[in-house]
Order: structure tokens, then sequence, then C-alpha cells
């Protein structure tokens, strides 16, 4: 259900070392050696943010020969813009209403 | 979803509302920012709004719960960022889902334009909510609340 999926994907981007995980996939995939570089913490402990990220489904491991890399999937992150544009329907229903009122306003000032 | 956008800011999304109104700017900016005409438009088609609290001033807070078609409550709060008369009002929706929006009033003589864009932005939203709750339990809580507000279809 999208809803139980935004939970998590959410869930996934509250953490600053999953996040910038996912900005460096971003540019292309990564091994989780690579990934391991630029953070001051042990490779398990990243690989910890990693298997958080493949449960989220925002990362995807794959095998090729001895090396495990690990790919940005945009799936749920397109969800959470599915569900950013449900809000503008709600807004232009807003400011329908905003409409109506301000000609209700001006009739009531000008009899 | 393109490519750029993928490697763009993760999760953030802007989206943006635009509409000419018959009715000069101030008056439609005095419909944005008083209580009393504010909750006669305020929520989707079919809601209502009761204002608890609306202090309009940067930093102010604005409680309000919206009541539903169905009988269903749920509860607003909105931090003012900045309020520029007639031009401008900035805020941040504190509760989930969390965003800023900015509204902009356009003078067009006897007619305005207002312009609405909602920025939800889940990198930063999510640390900012952590500063302010102090742990990521309140976070969590706001995600819960997310889910909650989805499963209700608003």
């Amino acid at each position: 259900m999208v809803v139980d999926s935004l939970t998590v994907t959410f869930a996934a981007l509250t953490d600053p070392t999953r996040r910038s995980i996912l900005q460096r996939l971003a540019s292309g995939p990564a091994t989780v050696n690579e990934l391991a570089g630029p953070y001051r913490m042990s490779q398990q402990a990243v690989s910890k943010h990693l298997s958080y990220l493949v449960r989220a489904r925002l990362v995807e491991k794959r095998r090729e020969g001895r090396r495990h890399f690990c790919r940005l999937r945009a799936a749920p992150i397109r969800d959470v813009a599915d569900w950013a544009d449900r809000y503008k329907a709600i807004w232009e229903q807003k400011l329908d209403r905003l409409d109506a009122y301000l000609k209700e306003l001006q009739k009531k000032e000008k009899p | 979803m393109n490519k750029s956008e993928k490697a763009g800011d993760l999760a953030a999304r802007e989206i943006t509302v635009t509409r000419e109104f018959g009715a000069p700017r101030e008056l439609v900016f005095a419909a944005w920012t008083d209580p009393v005409h504010v909750s006669k438009w305020w929520g989707p088609k079919g809601f209502t709004t009761t204002t608890t609290r609306m202090e309009m001033r940067p930093g102010g807070v604005w409680e309000l719960v919206m009541h539903g078609p169905d009988g269903t409550d749920y509860p607003s709060k909105i931090v003012f960022v900045e309020i520029v008369k007639p031009e401008r009002v900035v805020y941040d929706h504190v509760l989930a889902p969390l965003f800023r929006s900015t509204s902009i009033f356009e003078d067009l003589g006897p007619r305005s334009r207002l312009t609405v864009t909602l920025r939800f932005e889940s990198a930063k939203v999510c640390e900012q909510a952590v500063r302010q709750h102090g742990a990521l339990k309140g976070l969590q809580e706001m995600v819960v609340r997310l889910a909650e507000h989805m499963g209700k279809g608003i």
C-alpha cells in the first residue's frame, strides 16, 4: 500500500547518513566500499544503513563478480512526488472557495 | 521522473497553484490573513474550519481544525515565517505533512493574482523536525500521523 511505503520512505530519509548515501547513489551505482569511503564510521555501520535503504526499497544491491553494487531506486521517491501532487488538487479547491467567498464579500460591499 | 529530477534534491517537490481574482489585492490579502475571513474558504471542498489561535506575525502560530464532510477533524498547525502586507505570506506547516508555503499577492488594478507554492522537502524538513523535537521520536510520530492523514484520503 502506498501509505505504508511512504511511511517507510520518510523514515528512511530521516537519517543524514542515509540521505547522503542516496545523494551519492543519485550520481550512479557504487560499491559498498566506495560508499563507506567518505564516512567516519565502520563499513559495518554503513552496511547497516544500506540494509535499511534496501528494506525501504530505495536501494537495490546487485552482485557483479565479487563486488556488490548498490543502485538507487527512484520509485519510492516518485511516490512521495505523487503524494505531493495531491496537495495541488486540494489547493485548487481552496482557491475555488476563496474566489466564491471574494465574490460574496464584494456583493455585500456593493448592494 | 526524469534523470535530472532523480539526481536533484531527494524527495523534494514543489507544487504551485495560481489564480486570478476579480477583487483587489488588499481584499484578497485580508481574506487570507483575517481569521474570520479565512475560515470561510480554507480547506478542501465541503470542509469547515475552526481557528483557535491566529497570530499574524513572523513566528506567530495559527492553530486550526479542519472539519471534514464526514465529521472527521484534522488538526493543523502553522507557524508564520514572513508577512508583508499586502504582498506576501510565508508559513511552515509544522504538523505532518511538513511543508513551507509561500503566497504571493499581485496587484492587477481592480483584479489580483494569488500564487501559492508548497515545498515539501523531506530531507530538510526531517532535519528541522529532529531539531525542533530534539529526538527522532517526534519525527517518527509525524510520519505516523502522515500515514493516518493519507489513510483518510486528505
